[in-house]
């Protein structure tokens, strides 16, 4: 009986685990070290507004936000510099209008507020994905819309940092660039995350404590049961 | 100090007028326990925390979110823009939205292991059988109120999963399309349906509460069983307090450390807590490859998708239920513990592993082998209340001690 139930506990973990091999085979991302630092989040800030911010907004994060998150940290000098007449309370808006998006591309560029949580691989996925523009080995997709961390690999999206076919010597500068907005997407999606984690750390010193004496109230309390 | 207080004139007072220094009492002090129970045990009190856990931040949550479809631009809608301002703006937010997102897994994770208690030792049997039909009430209830609960944020996954649950409505015979557009409120998931959910998913924890307290108050009736299943003489129970609180309360604080790691440090749980793509608006034009529920639902899920025809499909899935309700009457042997029943053990442990195999081809999207290995499992997950009403005619018990 024994017998004849594990192995049937060995088929299921079997069944199990050819399950496993049959997921989905995707490209592996690049590899990258997302730093939440005030240089690299400026330096992505930066890439954000000079680059993506020709089609793409920050619904969430509003100019007076880049003052007030101290993890960026900005100057009102340099937010009034790049906010040009926007409100300094207004979200950080694209000035592609909608009509004009799907005119061009064929579809509203999405929101990034979020980007950096909404894809697997999250940070990993944007560098890749900046970084991921080159020749269709089909032939099929014209240059600068072939990417190969893109599902399907066609991407409405031109090649905005110039990745394809950039000269050698630009490689480190793009990849830095690619890095930088890629952090600053990561921070952007939960702008609370470092502050949690230094809250976090404390919370669990003082739990682990309070457990610590509960335990040993606990033994003390139960030391005249005998089992 | 807790003995000057419920002994003090003013104690006195409420008590000659409500009782309710007796019920503190009665329930918190003097419940007589067995002397054995292990840290099993302490998963209903924590359960109880969690429960209490979730009603306040659920409620600070509604101060703030709004229940709404309507389009604020580039595919965002008011529910979604309502918790990204909980987690972004509004003070402390975002640890409420995280501490009732863990929450919710935490709970089924609790409640899973509250009920695997249950079944090894036996305490579903006579006298306890109500208190193990009022723990699968339990669970139903808490699984309609994640359901609901999940819609709300109004993400892909959310508009997704309700689109694909609500569509198991639609299969049933003659009421079925009336059905589906009652719990819908119209033809296809929209605002009608984002209303009601979230009318439903504050109804359901209060009902939740209830159900609860009578389920502990049933348990101080019947009282608590233990790892050996045996009935306790009077030399082996001791009272609830001090022994007890003081016991569940170290097992509070464990699970709580750990339940802190998740809120601090992984609030998405890699997609477990929170799917990675319900970060993306419900967008009711592109249905995402891959639609599985959240983990503590997929085994009831896989059930459905294991049968080929999706009324049997149905059917199949409430078998699972009810079998769980009848649980008390399928078992007949009169030995509780699993200590002691050496058959019963084994095919417990089998039955652990076809519902963990289950959540797991229900999580991941369909291939011919997943389909097959869910299969198996769902059979398996059957077979054991099929055997379980025969196996005391030739399982052969280990002898029961005298007392603990
Ligand atoms: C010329 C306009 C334009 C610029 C500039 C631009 N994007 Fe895009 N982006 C698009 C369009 C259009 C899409 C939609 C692509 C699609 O769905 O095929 C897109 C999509 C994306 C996506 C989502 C891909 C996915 O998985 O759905 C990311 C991430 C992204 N852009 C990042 C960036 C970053 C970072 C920058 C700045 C370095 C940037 N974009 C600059 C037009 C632009
Ligand atoms: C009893 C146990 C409860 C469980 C298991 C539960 C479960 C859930 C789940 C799974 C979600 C979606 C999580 C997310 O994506 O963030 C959710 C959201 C929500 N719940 Fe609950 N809930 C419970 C009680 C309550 C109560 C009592 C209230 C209100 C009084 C409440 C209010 C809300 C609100 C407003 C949301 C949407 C905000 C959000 O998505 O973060 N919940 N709940």
């Amino acid at each position: 009986m024994k017998k004849i139930i594990m192995s049937f506990v060995l088929l299921l973990a079997m069944g199990g685990a050819s399950g496993l091999s049959q997921a989905e085979e995707s490209v592996a991302l690049k590899s990258v070290d997302i730093s939440l630092d005030r240089a690299t989040l400026q330096k992505g800030l930066h890439v954000f507004t000079d680059v993506c911010m020709g089609c793409h907004s920050l619904r969430y994060i509003t100019w007076k936000d880049l003052m007030d998150y101290p993890e960026i940290g900005l100057k009102r000098e340099a937010v009034d510099e790049l906010r040009e007449d926007a409100p300094l309370n207004a979200p950080i808006k694209t000035s592609l209008s909608e009509a004009e998006a799907k005119e061009n591309y064929g579809i509203v560029p999405p929101d990034l507020s979020l980007m950096a949580r909404a894809r697997e691989g999250k940070g990993a996925y944007i560098y890749s994905l900046l970084t991921g523009f080159a020749h269709d080995p089909k032939g099929r997709v014209e240059d600068g819309n072939y990417n190969i961390y893109f599902p399907g690999h066609r991407i409405a999206m031109g090649d905005p940092l110039g990745w394809l076919d950039h000269e050698p010597e630009d490689e480190q500068d793009l990849k830095q660039q690619a890095r930088a907005v890629a952090s600053f997407l990561t921070f952007v999606s939960d702008p609370h995350q470092l502050e949690r984690q230094a809250i976090g750390k404390w919370v669990i010193i003082f739990l682990i404590v309070l457990t610590l004496v509960l335990w040993l109230l606990k033994r003390a309390v139960w030391s005249d049961v005998e089992h | 100090m807790i003995k000057k207080i419920l002994d003090s004139s003013a104690a006195q007072w409420l008590d000659d007028r409500t009782h309710a220094v007796q019920y503190i009492r009665f329930h918190l002090i003097d419940y007589p326990t067995p002397k054995n129970l292990n840290y099993m045990y302490a998963f209903g009190s924590i359960a109880l925390v969690v429960l209490i856990l979730q009603v306040l931040t659920g409620l600070f949550l509604a101060m703030d979110y709004k229940a709404a479809t309507l389009p604020t631009g580039n595919g965002f809608s008011l529910a979604f823009d309502s918790v990204e301002r909980i987690m972004r703006d509004v003070n402390s937010g975002w640890l409420i939205r995280y501490m009732h997102a863990v929450g919710a897994s935490a709970f089924f994770f609790v409640i899973y292991l509250h009920m695997a208690r249950g079944l090894y030792y036996g305490s579903y049997k006579k006298p306890r059988e109500f208190l193990w039909i009022m723990g699968v009430m339990i669970l139903v209830i808490m699984q309609a109120t994640v359901f609901f609960g999940y819609l709300l944020p109004w993400g892909q996954m959310s508009f997704w999963g309700a689109t694909v649950i609500t569509n198991i409505f639609g299969a049933i015979p003659v009421i079925g399309d009336w059905l589906l557009q009652l719990v819908r409120g119209g033809f296809s998931v929209g605002d009608p349906t984002l209303g009601r959910f979230f009318a439903l998913h504050f109804l359901t924890p209060l009902l939740l509460v209830v159900v609860v307290l009578w389920h502990v108050m049933a348990l101080h009736v019947v009282h608590s069983n233990n790892p050996t299943g045996v009935e306790t003489s009077e030399k082996n129970i001791i009272p609830f307090h001090p022994y007890y609180t003081v016991k569940d309360l170290f097992g509070i604080g464990v699970f709580l450390i750990v339940y802190s790691y998740f809120v601090f440090f992984n609030p998405t749980g890699n997609g477990l807590i929170i799917e990675v793509n319900n970060f993306n608006p419900a967008n009711p034009m592109h249905t995402p490859g891959d639609i599985s529920p959240v983990w503590y639902l997929t085994p009831w899920y896989e059930i459905l998708r294991s049968v080929p025809d999706k009324l049997l499909g149905i059917i199949g899935m409430g078998f699972a239920y009810v079998c769980l309700f009848l649980l008390p009457w399928l078992d007949r042997s009169p030995v509780r513990s699993a200590r002691y029943r050496p058959v019963y053990r084994m095919m417990l442990i089998v039955f652990f592993a076809a519902i963990a195999t289950l959540g797991y081809c229900g999580h991941h999207p369909v291939t011919p082998e997943l389909t097959l290995v869910g299969r198996i499992a769902s059979v398996v997950y059957f077979a054991f209340f099929f055997m379980l009403p025969f196996v005391h005619k030739f399982e052969k018990t280990k002898p029961l001690p005298e007392d603990l």
